[in-house]
């Protein structure tokens, strides 16, 4: 697997939480290199389908695959589906990168550590070669400065970066972001947003889930609109935005405008 | 097996005596230790500072000093003084005020937990103050406070096989007899392990349920 | 009747080393019992029915009977099984299992105090459960359940007198051969009572002030203003199983 040219395939994916269905029936498909933006009004099932595609949340029914390979679950010679071992499913979690609505930046270790740890734990990576790593991204991301800082002395677009880092320190193939400015002040939303975009343009296959229109007019393939666990619409972002086809999906458009 | 239980089982009766005498004394000390918790927070309550300062100065030397040498204080030093109580009396004396120190806390919580307007309502109807505890105020706070007044009484409980060391007949003292004649202490003990185990299993499941009856009532 | 000071002078080096002998039984007993909490915290918290089995009865057990019956049972039992120990060590033993118990309590709590947050993201960057606790939960779990610990060696401080009904000589137990041998029962319990007392504030003052040092620590503003209520809910519920 080349970094950041997987594909996604997903089908039939339920998933219910007690009495609440956040999935109702998902299939998609992502190229290698695409983006798609994920929009639809909040309890709709778009956090859980990110976390359904890394198993953080096995699904009720349904299957996934990332290039090829099924995640979290085989069936074998006779049809049965088994559930695959968690050294796998970690290993293939430790491709996936995902970043998160709070950033979730580990509280105990600085910036730099926050990088450098998971490549040692995980990728059994030595010190010196995951220091090297984690100081050209965090360089990257415009935090060169601020590697030794730790998070509570950090802005929240400056944790989000660290986050940003922290995910391709791990060769991520593919990336899912759960609405990553949303907890960001308007001020600081445009620094990550810009360190999105040039993931995007590099050919990184990524799922992001937002609120960002302009964010995702700009830079993604495809918009996905999705309703009570379903995907309503799905197509590019000219016709999702400036001419909907159903009515749910101008009803959304309508309200965000309004707000 | 190295150990025959059948002492355990002949046991039985003796340590089932003994295990009335530990619930009486309990139970006894709890009832007590629950009016004067009630009446020390009912008196906290109306903010007077010298009374406030004797209060905590009682609450804060039952917290911060043992059990049992506040048990040996009740039973070695009152005769001392001139107040010579019984092995008995003196247990209770000592259980109820420990007890009394940790209920005036937990009531205090309990207390806390009624609404304000509660009072309010009362005073604007023309209830008098003794009548708006009695009736409203002091039932409110008892319900809300039962998990912790039911972990107290288990605390009860395991406080009073320390009233051995004072020669009271309850479950320890009595396990203590037995097997000081017959040689097989381990056999006589667990028969008195598992009698406390079952009371206190027992009341502190109780609790789950007394908790839910009662705020079944209430709606 | 008066105070018969010379009591103070004469028998003052016995008591205090005691005092001595109860601080020794309480830090050996908290060194051994803080380990022995953690394990029956996971334990309780797995998903595997043989750790979680042993540890909810070792819990259950220990809560629900009293400590005097559990330092007999322990002195009394071991030397079936060719265990010969010094009454002292027993106590200890004993000490660090009973307390094993409430740090249990306490570390689970303190465990479901992390944000779920950090955990997610590092189960998310592919570690597995245990490497997501000894990475990201344990440390950040540790600087909010060291002042509930803490306080938790008041009640250590307590309970470490019963020992003397196995006759461990701590504080308590030198108090009754003073008295045996003087008669004089009331100075020598209002010595051991105010050396109580002073102990038990003394380590009340220390924990105020760790409590105080923890909050300036860098690190610990990442627990949100929410997180902190439940974080002190549910550890006053861990601390109002103990005396």
């Amino acid at each position: 697997m080349n970094a950041g040219h997987a594909t996604i395939s997903i089908r039939g994916i339920e998933k219910s939480f007690g009495e609440i269905t956040a999935l109702r029936g998902v299939d998609l498909d992502v190229g290698r290199g695409e983006v798609v933006c994920v929009i639809g009004p909040s309890g709709c099932g778009k956090s859980t389908l990110l976390r359904v595609i890394n198993w953080l949340q096995p699904p009720d029914a349904g299957r996934v695959y990332i290039d090829g390979e099924q995640v979290g679950e085989t069936v074998d010679a006779n049809g049965k589906v088994r559930s695959r071992p968690e050294r796998e499913i970690n290993a293939v979690r430790a491709r996936v990168g995902m970043l998160f609505q709070d950033f979730n930046v580990w509280s105990n270790m600085s910036a730099l550590e926050n990088v450098v740890r998971p490549q040692v734990v995980v990728l059994q990576r030595t010190r010196v070669e995951a220091e090297a790593i984690a100081l050209t991204l965090l360089e990257r991301v415009g935090l060169a400065d601020q590697v030794n800082q730790w998070p509570d002395s950090l802005s929240g677009g400056q944790l989000q970066r660290v986050a940003i880092a922290r995910a391709l320190a791990m060769d991520p193939i593919v990336m899912l972001l759960d609405e990553p400015t949303s907890s960001l002040d308007p001020e600081l939303v445009g620094e990550v947003l810009a360190v999105l975009q040039e993931l995007a343009t590099g050919g990184m296959t990524m799922i992001v889930v937002t609120h960002e229109l302009g964010f995702a007019k700009n830079v993604a393939n495809r918009i996905i609109f999705m309703d009570e666990g379903r995907i309503v619409e799905d197509g590019p972002p000219e016709q999702i935005l400036r001419a909907p086809k159903t009515e749910r999906l101008k009803q959304f458009l309508d309200m965000l405008v309004h707000v | 097996m190295k150990f025959d239980f059948s002492y355990t089982v002949d046991a039985f009766p003796r340590l089932l005596e003994g295990a009335m005498i530990t619930v009486q004394v309990a139970f006894l000390s709890f009832v007590l230790s629950l009016i004067l918790g009630t009446v020390l927070t009912v008196l906290r309550s109306f903010k007077i500072k010298p009374i406030n300062i004797v209060i905590a100065i009682y609450i804060s030397f039952i917290r911060g000093t043992p059990v049992l040498i506040q048990i040996f204080l009740a039973y070695y030093v009152l005769p001392v003084v001139g107040i010579d109580l019984s092995a008995f009396a003196a247990g209770i004396l000592a259980v109820t005020l420990n007890s009394a120190a940790f209920m005036t806390e937990i009531l205090r919580g309990g207390l806390a937990s009624v609404p304000k307007s509660q009072l309010e309502a009362a005073h604007s109807l023309g209830l008098r103050t003794w009548i708006i505890w009695l009736k409203i105020v002091l039932p409110q706070a008892f319900i809300a406070s039962i998990p912790p007044l039911v972990n107290e009484f288990t605390l009860v409980v395991k406080t009073t096989p320390l009233l051995a060391m004072i020669t009271v007949v309850e479950l320890m003292r009595v396990s203590q007899q037995i097997f000081s004649s017959n040689y097989h202490p381990v056999e006589i003990l667990i028969g008195a392990f598992s009698i406390y185990f079952v009371i206190c299993f027992v009341i502190s499941r109780a609790s789950v349920v007394i908790e839910q009856r009662f705020s079944m009532r209430r709606a | 009747m008066g105070l018969d000071y010379t009591i103070f002078i004469d028998y003052g080096p016995k008591i205090l080393e005691g005092f001595r002998l109860t601080l020794i039984i309480v830090i050996c007993a908290i060194f051994l019992g803080l380990p022995m909490g953690v394990l029956l915290a996971i334990g309780r918290m797995s998903s595997k029915l043989y750790f979680r089995g042993p540890s909810v009865v070792v819990l259950e057990v220990i809560r629900n009977t009293p400590f005097m019956i559990q330092i007999f049972l322990l002195y009394y039992v071991l030397p079936f099984y060719g265990v010969r120990l010094p009454a002292m060590l027993v106590g200890i033993l004993a000490l660090a299992l009973f307390s094993s118990v409430y740090y249990a309590e306490i570390i689970r709590a303190g465990i479901a105090a992390v944000p779920r947050g950090q955990s997610e993201s590092a189960r998310a960057i592919g570690m597995s459960h245990s490497q997501s606790l000894r990475n990201v939960v344990f440390p950040q779990m540790w600087s909010i359940v060291l002042p509930p610990i803490a306080n938790q060696t008041l009640s250590s401080v307590k309970e470490s007198s019963i020992l003397a009904t196995i006759t461990v000589s701590e504080m308590t137990m030198s108090a009754l051969a003073v008295q045996g041998i003087t008669f004089r029962p009331f100075e020598v319990f209002i010595m051991i009572t105010l050396l109580y007392w002073l102990l038990n504030e003394s380590i009340a003052f220390g924990v105020r002030h760790l409590e105080k040092y923890l909050q300036t620590r860098r690190g610990h503003r990442a627990t949100t203003e929410r997180t902190a209520v439940e974080v002190e809910s549910s550890l006053e519920a861990a601390r109002r199983m103990t005396r």
